[in-house]
Order: C-alpha cells, then sequence, then structure tokens
C-alpha cells in the first residue's frame, strides 16, 4: 500500500464548527445519511464521505468537490443521523465556507460571508450614495409629484448601478470559471456529455426545482424556493425592460400601474415577498429534528427581505403620495439594491451559479440522478 | 427454610436465578419473585447461546436441578413486587400473587390443552402463534406446570378444561393474593425487553412480514419454537436462503437507544450460523457499523463466520427497507461504505438486530433508586438493594452470571450487617 500523508487544515474544521457546524466531531461514519438522501448518485454518495473529509480537515477534498453543490439541504440525513451530527448544516456550512474562499478579491469575501461585517458592508453604498447626492445638492426631499428620479437622478443610477453589476459580473464570472478548472482538475476526466447539453438539462431542471420534490422532510421548501427563483428572473428582466423604455420610447418613471411591465414587476415583488416569508417561516418550523441555520444564511435571508419590502413600500408611498416618507425608504431600498448585486458573488445568492456547474458536471460525469 | 431473614430477588431469569441459588446454597434464604408463570426468562427464549452454540436450555436444567435440591429457595411465579418499605436488614415486601388456575397436582399431561377451545397469542413466541387458552409456556417450563390465560378463556372454555382434567390440577376459583415477607436485602433482576422495533420507522418493523426481530429469529430457529426449527419466512413459508442482519436497530443511535447494547452483533454472528447449518447453499450477509465482538469473542466466534464464504460482512448502516409486494422479498438500502458505492439489495428476509432495553426504563418500580436516562439502574442511592445483570449495563449471559454471584455476595453482606 502507498503511503499517503495527509495535511489536516485544522482552520478549515475550525471555521466549519463556527457557521453552524459543530456537531461534525459527532459523525462517526455509520452511513445512514448516505443512504436515506435522495439526492446523492449512487456512485461515491454523499454525504458520509464529506462528513470525515471535514472533520480531519481534508479542506482539498471538499473545496473543489461538485457533490457539497448537488446536495439541496433536504435534511433527511440530519433527520435519520443517530448521532446528531446534522450532515444538513455541516454541508451548509462548507458551503459557506466555499464562497468565502473562492470570492474574487478574497477580503470580499470575508466582509460579506461573516454577520459581524455585514454592517460595514451596507455602511459602503450608504456612504456613497450620500457622498453622490450631497456632492450634486440632492440630498433633499423634492417639492411636487413623487419622482424618483428628481431625488436620484438616473444617469448617476446608470453610473453607478451599470458599474457595480459589471464588476460583479466580472468577478463572479472568474469564481465560476476558477471553480469549475478546479472541480476538472481534481475529479473524472471522463465525459459522457457535452457542457452545453448537460447545461441545459440543468436549467431545464432548475425551471420545475425537481431536486426540491425529492427531499423528505424539507421538500415543502420547493414552491417557495420556486417562487423566489421566478421573482428574481422577473425582476432581472423587469429591470431591463424599464430601461429600455426609457431610451427607446423614451418613457420615464414612474410607469403607470396598466402598463405590462409593471405587472411583471408587482408580480416579482410580491412572489419574492410570498416565498421569502414561506423560506424563513419554514426554517422556523420544528420537522422533528433540529437544524441550526448558520448566521449567514439569517442575515442574508433578512436582507433580501428587507430589499423585497422596501421596494414594495417604494411604491406604495408613492401611490399615497408621501414624499417626506416616500424618498427616505426609496434611499433605503437602494442600498439593499446595491448591496444584492455588488455583493452577489459572495453572497447565498451565489450558489446559483455554483449549483448550476456542479450539476452539469454530475451530468457530464454520469453522476447524474434522474430528476 | 429456616427461620433467618432472606433476600428478595425479583426477577427469575438466568441472573435472578443464579443470585437466589447462589445464597442459598451458601446457607441463606431466598425468595424468587418471578412475573412470568416460568422461569429462565430471556435465555429461555434463545436457540443457542454464542459462541459455543450450546443450547441454553441444557444450562437452564442445571439451574433448575439446583432449585429442586435446595430447600431454601422459595419461588413465587406469576407475582410481582407491590411495594418495598424499610431498610437494609429488615425491608417489608408486599407481593401480589396472580392465579394460574393450575394447582401443584398438574402433571403436564396436556389433556387440558387439547380439551380447550380458546387460543391465545404467544407471547413466548413474540406473537408467532398461538396456544390455547390452556397451555404450558414451553416444552421444558419450571415450575412444569400448566396456567389457564382466563383473559381468553371465556366461561364457555372453562368447562371442558376442567372436565379433561383426570387430576383435579385446575380450579377456577383461585383468587389474587397478596403476602407479605420480611427480607433483609433485594436483588433486582427484572432484565430486559427488545427494544421495540417498530419505532425505527426506515426499518419497516411490522409494515414489511419479513423483516423480522432478532428474538424472533432466535425463536424461529428454535426446535420448540413457532416453526419447530425450520427456518422459513413469515409471509409465505419459503426456506430463507438468502438473510441479510441489520445491525444497530435502534441501537447507538440517539433517536432510539443512545448506548451500544453489547450482544447484537455476537447474536447475528450467532444467528449467521443457524441459517448456514440449516441450508448450505444460504448466503447471509450482516450490514454493521462497526461489529463489536469484544475480548476473546474475535478469535473464537467472528474469525470462524469470516471464513465462510457464503457469509458477507458489510460494513453500512442499513437506512431504508422495503418490499417486493409480488414476491414478498425484502429489498435493503445500505451504502457499502468500504466499496464507495449505495447498494440495494433483495433478500427472503431479514433480521433486525434490535437492542436491549432495561425493563426499568418504563416500570421504575422501586423507590429510592436512582436510574440513568436510558432507564438502567443506579443503586448507590439505597443500601441493602442490588441489581444485577443487563439492569445496569448491555451484557451477555455470561456476564449476567458472573454479576450475579457477586450479588449473592452483596446481598449475604446486608443480611450480615
Amino acid at each position: 500500500m502507498s503511503e499517503q500523508i495527509i495535511t489536516p487544515d485544522l482552520g478549515f474544521v475550525k471555521d466549519i464548527i463556527a457557521s453552524g457546524g459543530d456537531s461534525v466531531k459527532k459523525c462517526y461514519q455509520c452511513a445512514a445519511c448516505t443512504v436515506v438522501c435522495n439526492v446523492t448518485p449512487d456512485s461515491k454518495p454523499f454525504p458520509r464521505k464529506e462528513m470525515i473529509y471535514a472533520q480531519w480537515g481534508l479542506k482539498d477534498k471538499l473545496i473543489n468537490n461538485p457533490d457539497i453543490w448537488l446536495c439541496h439541504n433536504c435534511n433527511d440525513c440530519t433527520k435519520y443521523c443517530p448521532r446528531g451530527a446534522r450532515p444538513g448544516d455541516i454541508f451548509s456550512a462548507m458551503r459557506r465556507k466555499f464562497i468565502e474562499d473562492n470570492s474574487i478579491p478574497s477580503l470580499m469575501g470575508k466582509v460579506v460571508t461573516q454577520t459581524k461585517m455585514t454592517l460595514l458592508a451596507l455602511a459602503i453604498p450608504f456612504i456613497l450614495f450620500l457622498a453622490v447626492l450631497g456632492i450634486t445638492s440632492h440630498l433633499r426631499i423634492p417639492e411636487g409629484d413623487i419622482v424618483y428620479s428628481k431625488f436620484f437622478p438616473i444617469l448617476y443610477i446608470e453610473i453607478i448601478f451599470i458599474s457595480a453589476v459589471s464588476l460583479a459580473g466580472i468577478v463572479y464570472l472568474a469564481s465560476l470559471v476558477r471553480f469549475w478548472n478546479n472541480m476538472r482538475k481534481s475529479n473524472s476526466q471522463s465525459f459522457s456529455k457535452g457542457f452545453i447539453p448537460a447545461l441545459i438539462e440543468t436549467l431545464a431542471e432548475f425551471l420545475k426545482h425537481s431536486r426540491f420534490g425529492k427531499c423528505g422532510p424539507n421538500a415543502d421548501r420547493r414552491i417557495p424556493h420556486l417562487l423566489v427563483f421566478f421573482a428574481f428572473i422577473g425582476l432581472a428582466i423587469t429591470t431591463i425592460w424599464v430601461t429600455y423604455y426609457y431610451y427607446v420610447p423614451k418613457v420615464n418613471t414612474p410607469i403607470p400601474l396598466t402598463d405590462p411591465m409593471k405587472w411583471l414587476a408587482n408580480i416579482s415583488a410580491s412572489a419574492l415577498l410570498i416565498g421569502g416569508a414561506l423560506l424563513m417561516i419554514n426554517r422556523t418550523k420544528n420537522k422533528g429534528f433540529i437544524s441550526k441555520s448558520s448566521s449567514f444564511d439569517w442575515t442574508f435571508a433578512i436582507i433580501i427581505m428587507l430589499l423585497c419590502i422596501t421596494g414594495i413600500l417604494t411604491e406604495l408611498i408613492r401611490l399615497a403620495g408621501i414624499s417626506t416618507l416616500a424618498y427616505p425608504i426609496y434611499f433605503i431600498h437602494l442600498i439593499f439594491v446595491f448591496y444584492t448585486i455588488v455583493f452577489f458573488p459572495y453572497s447565498k445568492l451565489a450558489h446559483m451559479g455554483y449549483r448550476s456547474l456542479a450539476i452539469t458536471y454530475s451530468k457530464m460525469t454520469d453522476r447524474d440522478i434522474s430528476a | 427454610m429456616s427461620e433467618q431473614k432472606g433476600v428478595l430477588v425479583i426477577g427469575g431469569g438466568m441472573s435472578g436465578l443464579t443470585t437466589a441459588i447462589e445464597i442459598a446454597e451458601a446457607g441463606y434464604n431466598a425468595f424468587i419473585v418471578e412475573r412470568n408463570p416460568y422461569l429462565g426468562g430471556r435465555v429461555a427464549q434463545l436457540n443457542k447461546y454464542f459462541w459455543k452454540l450450546c443450547p441454553p436450555t441444557c444450562g437452564l436444567e442445571i439451574q433448575f436441578k439446583r432449585i429442586r435440591n435446595n430447600d431454601r429457595i422459595k419461588l413465587f411465579t406469576l407475582a410481582e413486587v407491590e411495594d418495598i418499605k424499610g431498610e437494609e436488614g429488615n425491608f417489608d415486601v408486599t407481593i401480589k400473587v396472580k392465579p394460574r388456575y393450575v394447582n401443584d397436582k398438574c402433571v403436564g399431561c396436556d389433556a387440558c390443552a387439547q380439551a380447550c377451545p380458546s387460543y391465545r397469542d404467544n407471547e413466548f413466541n413474540y406473537g408467532m402463534n398461538k396456544t390455547k387458552a390452556a397451555y404450558l409456556p414451553f416444552d421444558q417450563a419450571f415450575p412444569f406446570q400448566y396456567v389457564v390465560d382466563t383473559q381468553h378463556c371465556p366461561e364457555d372454555c372453562k368447562k371442558p378444561c376442567l372436565d379433561a382434567c383426570k387430576y383435579d390440577a385446575i380450579d377456577f376459583n383461585m383468587k389474587t393474593d397478596a403476602l407479605n415477607l420480611n427480607v433483609g436485602a433485594i436483588v433486582m433482576a427484572t432484565g430486559w425487553n427488545l427494544y421495540d422495533a417498530k419505532k425505527i420507522d426506515n426499518l419497516s418493523f411490522g409494515n414489511i412480514q419479513n423483516v423480522i426481530t432478532n428474538m424472533m429469529m432466535e425463536r424461529i430457529s428454535a426446535p420448540n419454537g413457532p416453526t419447530n426449527g425450520k427456518i422459513i419466512r413469515p409471509s409465505d413459508g419459503k426456506e430463507v436462503k438468502k438473510i441479510a442482519f441489520v445491525q444497530c436497530a435502534g441501537s447507538r443511535d440517539d433517536n432510539h437507544l443512545p448506548y451500544c447494547s453489547y450482544i447484537c452483533c455476537l447474536a447475528s454472528l450467532k444467528q449467521a450460523t443457524y441459517v448456514r447449518e440449516q441450508y448450505p447453499e444460504s448466503k447471509v450477509q450482516i450490514f454493521y457499523i462497526d461489529l463489536r465482538t469484544p475480548g476473546l469473542y474475535e478469535n473464537r466466534f467472528l474469525s470462524k463466520i469470516k471464513a465462510d464464504t457464503n457469509v458477507t460482512l458489510t460494513k453500512g448502516k442499513v437506512a431504508k427497507v422495503s418490499e417486493d409486494s409480488e414476491t414478498k422479498d425484502v429489498i435493503i438500502e445500505a451504502e457499502d461504505v468500504q466499496g464507495g458505492r449505495k447498494i440495494k439489495e433483495r433478500f427472503d428476509m431479514v433480521v433486525l438486530a434490535a437492542g436491549m432495553v432495561p425493563s426499568t426504563k418504563d416500570s421504575k418500580a422501586l423507590k429510592d433508586v436512582s436510574y440513568t436516562p436510558e432507564g438502567f439502574v443506579d443503586t448507590s442511592t439505597k443500601k441493602g438493594v442490588y441489581a444485577v445483570g443487563t439492569l445496569k449495563s448491555p451484557v451477555d449471559v455470561a456476564m449476567s452470571v458472573r454479576d450475579a454471584t457477586g450479588a449473592a455476595l452483596k446481598g449475604i453482606q446486608s443480611l450480615k450487617r
């Protein structure tokens, strides 16, 4: 037998323990988790092997491992774990750790994934907006009808947000490419399917959220998560749509409530509110086992809810005509929009890309489960 | 029986019997209070002992003989302790003795059972068959005396039983009796129950006919069991040629029994030999987390079974069990940890290696005795009260017997203090 030298990364173990995975050392490798998991492939299944990697601090084996993203946090494993080792929580902690470590620049990963830095992260857009509005002497409540562009001119919004989206987009793409390359380097190279067909299959699966349906105790997350998923797609389309209105037919905001774009916007916002609320309620429900959502998860969930609520209030208070309240709310809303967009690559939302790639990879390497 | 005070032994299984016999043979009085109509407890239900694979009835027979030859032992069957008052050296004990409806004239001729028209579930065989309402608990029962279960013997069932008995041994006028004893010490020896495998929902015991427990397997394999020792499955009586053992069914599991029940690995290895002996072409697969064969068992026992190529030992806990509704075969899922794959295997029958629950888990009869959260006894709080065998931790028969000898001495010391 060849000798293998194992270099444990104790810092990694401590990180897992600190971010909701304090039960990692309880695992005694019985493999009940792997059996009850409905979303694992049959060959080299998870989560048992990852549990021992995590205990031993074998970060290299985890960080480029597609399996931590194949996990949908169903928590069948946690429910049936005879030791209370909570594999579901360990996987959440590993994903959080991965997002942090794979961040470009890595400092940003630390700022966004650590709860105590949240206020600092929110302070960045706050100060930026204050400075822009202050310097251009817009920092006051405008007279007359509530038109948000009187307060925060569209040009400024576009300069700030288009650069923000581009920046976030570039670093996110770079993170995804790095993940993909590392995953290919450290795993199977024999592909039975091309990238594009596999990716298309993956995205088609997302539209139905079929994997969530396989979850045991957490299957009722499927509809709420589906609502949030489509809400974000709807809101992304709305944003592009409103930009098109502004530049092509030269229609300025506010867009009348009768416009189809407005319908899409309002439906999406409602879906986000309902879906988000259901997800949060679901988390606090007693499902017959203990699961600890890490503070990373909670912080992000709360910020998305605040983004949604301030967005809806921005519209409602404008319609009610209370300008003293409307502009400040709009200002706060923009802070959350900025946070969501710029910090996207470092937040929980980043799972979208990583998970897509991991599932695509599993389909290419014949480790797919029939979803 | 001499006039001096004795030791009360609660429970007439292997631990209790040994304790009482050792006390009596050392020259002191012992009282055995047994809830069942027979002695021998769980041991009486076993087909064979590990690791020597000899029948336990042989060892029990020796114990029964020692009791018969010793007038310092007073035996109460169908009896339960109602109340205990007092201190070491002077305990006042109230015992409730339920009627057997059969007196000492019984010769065990079986005439009453043959005449009896009513049936009852045979709990000695874990409900896998029925006996008549007038019955002998099992073929080597001690005392060798029939019992009538009047709950399952309505008025029209009583007369044929009475008429059939030529010895005037049946007496339906017997009543529940209360007795008082004054003893110097008390030894708790009420043993263990099998963990209720129905609580392990993912293993489907109770929903799938051919999923049975390890104690049921003992009864199926025993010559005096419901199938006369032929290993056949419950659904259709098919010979069991491919069998799986699911270790840690409840044990080492925070959701069920957080401790290791100690005997189940050895019991499954033992039961593997039952099948292998009966059907030379049979295949046995044992699914385990860790095979625990402490001490000498590893060399004397495990190594022998490992050498049998028809026995496969697979590391990986079974966590899903389903049934092929047509064939009634059982399909189990596990991760073959050493092979790195999730596997699905089909078996004729599956045995759950269910764990041991101390009888004091549900009936904490004795006051002033402290219990662990799992229900095991910690006797340190009451002087003159001792627990023995599986009441303290899961142990095998050999360890129970050793422990019982120690408890006998402790009991005698309490008498002398």
